[in-house]
């Protein structure tokens, strides 16, 4: 596994869990009957602050374990493998096209529930859960092209 | 119109060159290890320039490495 697909890997899990919270919180909120707007826009706040952290952080990670595990492998002073010749660029090209077509398709439906009469919470709430559901699919589609070509 | 891929001696030609290896393949032409497997196992069709880099680093014509063939004939 290249290096490119070891942190697509690692933020593919990092979002994933992202959402996982994401939802929990939403879920504690509307129980506790606490859905309002400060309450979201903190968690809004926390979930962007989150995912910059968690995603800068596991990328350094990343690469310091991905050269602690070559360097006991080989036995040798370890070369990271950072560079992102033309397929790395594509398939980046190609990750980002679907995660804009599915944010785009969220921010569409997000502000047709507002159309349709639901209060500016619920289209804010659905923005930021496509937002970090479009980086999921992204990665995956990253991750599918690198294992099944193009 | 019918089905066409670009197929490949990568794998061949590596071998006539005295057994080189993907990394070695993989630096002369600039690019990574991986990039050079997808290719082999035809997962991936490179550039233009990827492509003439490759056939110069076997120093052979380009249609040497490369053919773009009917999709049924290697099925």
């Amino acid at each position: 596994m290249s290096f490119q697909e070891k942190n697509i890997t690692v933020s593919l899990v990092n979002f994933s869990l992202i959402l996982g919270f994401y939802l929990i919180r939403l879920w504690q909120l509307t129980q506790q009957g606490n859905f309002n707007a400060g309450q979201v826009f903190r968690l809004w706040g926390i979930i962007i602050v989150a995912a910059v952290v968690v995603t800068i952080t596991a990328t350094i990670l990343t690469h310091i374990v991905s050269a602690i595990i070559q360097a006991i492998k080989t036995q040798a002073e370890p070369v990271i493998e950072d560079l992102a010749d033309e397929r790395d660029k594509f398939i980046e090209l190609k990750g980002t096209q679907v995660t804009y077509v599915v944010s785009s398709i969220g921010g569409f439906l997000a502000m047709l529930t507002f159309v349709l009469g639901q209060p500016p919470l619920v289209m804010f709430t659905l923005l930021i859960f496509f937002g970090v559901v479009a980086q999921i699919v992204g990665d995956a589609a990253r991750l599918y092209f690198y294992r099944k070509g193009f | 119109m019918s089905k066409r891929r670009l197929a490949n001696n990568i794998r061949k030609l590596r071998f006539f060159q005295g057994e080189m290896t993907q990394q070695q393949l993989a630096e002369k032409v600039g690019v990574t290890r991986q990039t050079i497997i997808a290719m082999e196992q035809g997962k991936y069709s490179p550039s233009l320039e990827l492509a003439f880099r490759i056939a110069l680093a076997f120093n052979v014509p380009i249609e040497e490495v490369f053919a773009y063939e009917l999709a049924e004939e290697t099925e």
